[in-house]
């Protein structure tokens, strides 16, 4: 079966398998590796993407379930080759290790502060709460993600 | 001087490949007219088993299924060869793997395990490592002792020492087993280079000892194999053991076509080890001052079924048997023991973090017993500049325990004064 969608500004028509996953089309499909498989049960949140605003475990998304949708992963965030504020933030902060988790966790940080720019320390717990990391652990995320409110808001004053 | 780096924020060299999801692990590699390959594993911890592949190699779109009838070298294991590459006459643990199916898709190999059949003829088992040490236990590999390793710490005499202490804390302390739970399931793929090499691409915390333990497992020369390692999607010593290496290499060796192996999350937990869980009886002595006079210890572990690093981690644990403590005298065993429980290896620590549990609880009980505070009675027995350990070492230089303890101390106050004040519920809430 054929669905139409958008994913990374790009519109997609791809024959898809009715069991099919949407990290499965990602990943096996279209080559977007970036988003990972942990646990494959919406457990992890490592295949963290958003789809139509929301952040979503994209191995507990039917690939048909997709269909008409707007869809942004990881490889979507840079930006004429320059990095996200998150992705600057994570890097900078220390934020990253094995690196496994950090696709899914800045996913849901940008699915966050796209809702919420000015979230408090609580509420980007509550967003990542979703993300499980086994190395860093939570603090630096969460540092990351404060650091990148900043480096957004030094955007909009610079902009402005 | 001027320090370039130390005391720097440096940017780690890899982070800006996994900010923007171009690490590669695995996974994430695609080789043209690659071929899947599932692992069919054990569903019982103790039988003999026999298995009929005609069935299965009948499914659509399977390639070969592989045995250990297809393995010249059919063991591996860092310290001893105890793993089966696949199990022939009897498996040994829920998890040990039998089969490999290769296939054109995942979903093929599947149906093909499904069709499978092995029939288990179930032999009775041994769970706990302290009926595993009895000599009339049912025995894990063939009629050897299951007591893998011995570990003996004789320092003065505890005999004629506790006689002299003015008070004795004895108890018995158990951890459980842990799974370490990186966050990247195992992953691998193997093809046949143009000059004929066997390359295995896998996360691996050991690419030199794989790569000699898949050369002696296939009869070939080391310099026949390489072993590329991606990124790493987390480790803490549970990918120190072979899991799927072996499996890739024959597979593509036999069939030269580019294979890739996924395991799942459940299956992860199945492949590879755990943190030994350990039995931790204890007997210390203090004088009526709180010097402490004597330890006893016996420290059983729980190898699981295979050996692993078991060797090294209860040495480990019997070395650090004391805590960081000046005890004069020290009788110590401890015992690495195979039962038929999942396999135990290399973690966070390796057998210095379930002793803790033990020496640390003896030492509150010790201080309790003699009035006197938690703290004084580390304070009058830490390891400092100069003392030695039970093992005979002097230690020289960087002790900083006596820093680490004062500043505990400061807090240690804060939280007497808190708990006298009934604030010390609002203070762990706050927390």
């Amino acid at each position: 079966m054929f669905i139409q969608l958008v994913i990374n500004g790009i519109n997609y028509k791809v024959d898809i398998d009715p069991n099919m996953r949407l990290i499965d089309l990602l990943r096996d499909k279209l080559g977007l590796v970036g988003t990972k498989e942990g646990c494959g049960e919406g457990e992890c949140g490592a295949c963290t993407v958003i789809m139509d605003g929301e952040s979503v475990n994209s191995c507990m998304v039917m690939a048909f379930q997709a269909d008409g949708s707007n869809i942004t992963t990881i490889e979507g965030l840079e930006e004429n080759g320059e990095l996200h504020p998150i992705q600057k933030a994570y890097m900078e902060e220390g934020s990253v290790q094995c690196g496994f988790c950090i696709p899914g966790m800045i996913m849901s940080t940008k699915a966050l502060l796209d809702k919420h720019p000015n979230p408090n320390r609580e509420e980007i717990r509550e967003g990542i709460s979703g993300n499980l990391c086994r190395c860093t652990g939570y603090n630096k995320a969460i540092n990351a993600a404060e650091r990148a409110i900043e480096i957004l808001k030094e955007g909009a004053k610079n902009e402005a | 001087m001027k320090l370039n780096t130390v005391g720097k924020n440096i940017i780690r060299v890899d982070s800006y490949s996994k900010v923007t999801g171009k690490a590669l692990y695995p996974q994430d590699i695609y080789l043209e007219n690659m071929l899947y390959a599932k692992t069919l594993r054990s569903e019982s911890p103790h039988a003999y088993i026999e298995v009929d592949t005609t069935e299965a190699e009948k499914v659509d779109g399977v390639v070969k299924i592989f045995t250990h009838k297809d393995v010249p070298y059919n063991h591996h294991g860092v310290v001893l060869h105890d793993h089966n590459v696949f199990c022939d006459k009897k498996v040994r643990s829920i998890g040990d793997p039998i089969a490999f199916i290769v296939g054109e898709s995942e979903e093929a190999c599947i149906r093909s395990m499904k069709a499978i059949k092995v029939n288990y003829a179930e032999i009775p088992g041994v769970f706990d490592p302290v009926e595993a040490m009895k000599e009339d236990s049912p025995k894990v590999h063939d009629d050897k002792s299951n007591i893998i390793y011995h570990y003996k710490l004789r320092k003065g005499n505890v005999e004629e020492a506790f006689k002299n202490c003015a008070v004795i804390v004895e108890n018995t302390y158990s951890t459980h087993m842990q799974e370490h739970a990186f966050l990247q399931p195992e992953a691998g793929l193997s093809y046949v280079d143009e000059d004929g090499t066997i390359v295995v691409v896998v996360a691996t915390q050991y690419p030199h000892y794989d790569r000699e333990i898949i050369a002696r497992a296939l009869n070939l020369k080391d310099e026949q194999v390489r072993i590329i390692n991606t990124n790493i999607g987390g480790a803490f010593g549970a990918r120190e053991d072979i899991t799927m290496q072996i499996h890739l290499a024959l597979a593509s060796k036999t069939l030269n076509r580019p294979v890739k192996v996924i395991y799942n999350r459940e299956e992860s937990f199945l492949a590879h080890s755990k943190r030994h869980p350990m039995i931790m009886k204890y007997k210390t002595g203090a004088d009526k001052d709180g010097y402490l006079m004597a330890m006893e210890a016996e420290i059983i572990g729980d190898s699981g079924a295979y050996c692993s690093w078991a060797i090294n981690v209860l040495r480990k644990a019997g070395v650090h048997s004391t805590g960081p403590y000046v005890i004069p005298n020290v009788k110590v065993d401890s015992y690495a023991v195979y039962t038929n429980n999942p396999f135990t290896g290399a973690m966070r620590g390796f057998g210095a973090t379930q002793v803790p549990n033990a020496a640390e609880q003896q030492m509150d009980i010790l201080a309790e017993k003699l009035g006197i505070s938690p703290i004084e009675i580390r304070r009058r027995n830490i390891f400092r500049v100069g003392s030695k350990t039970a093992t005979g070492q002097v230690l020289l230089e960087g002790v900083p325990l006596d820093r680490c303890l004062e500043t505990i101390a400061e807090k240690y106050e804060e939280f007497l004064e808190l708990k006298e004040f009934g604030n010390l519920k609002a203070e762990e809430e706050s927390i």
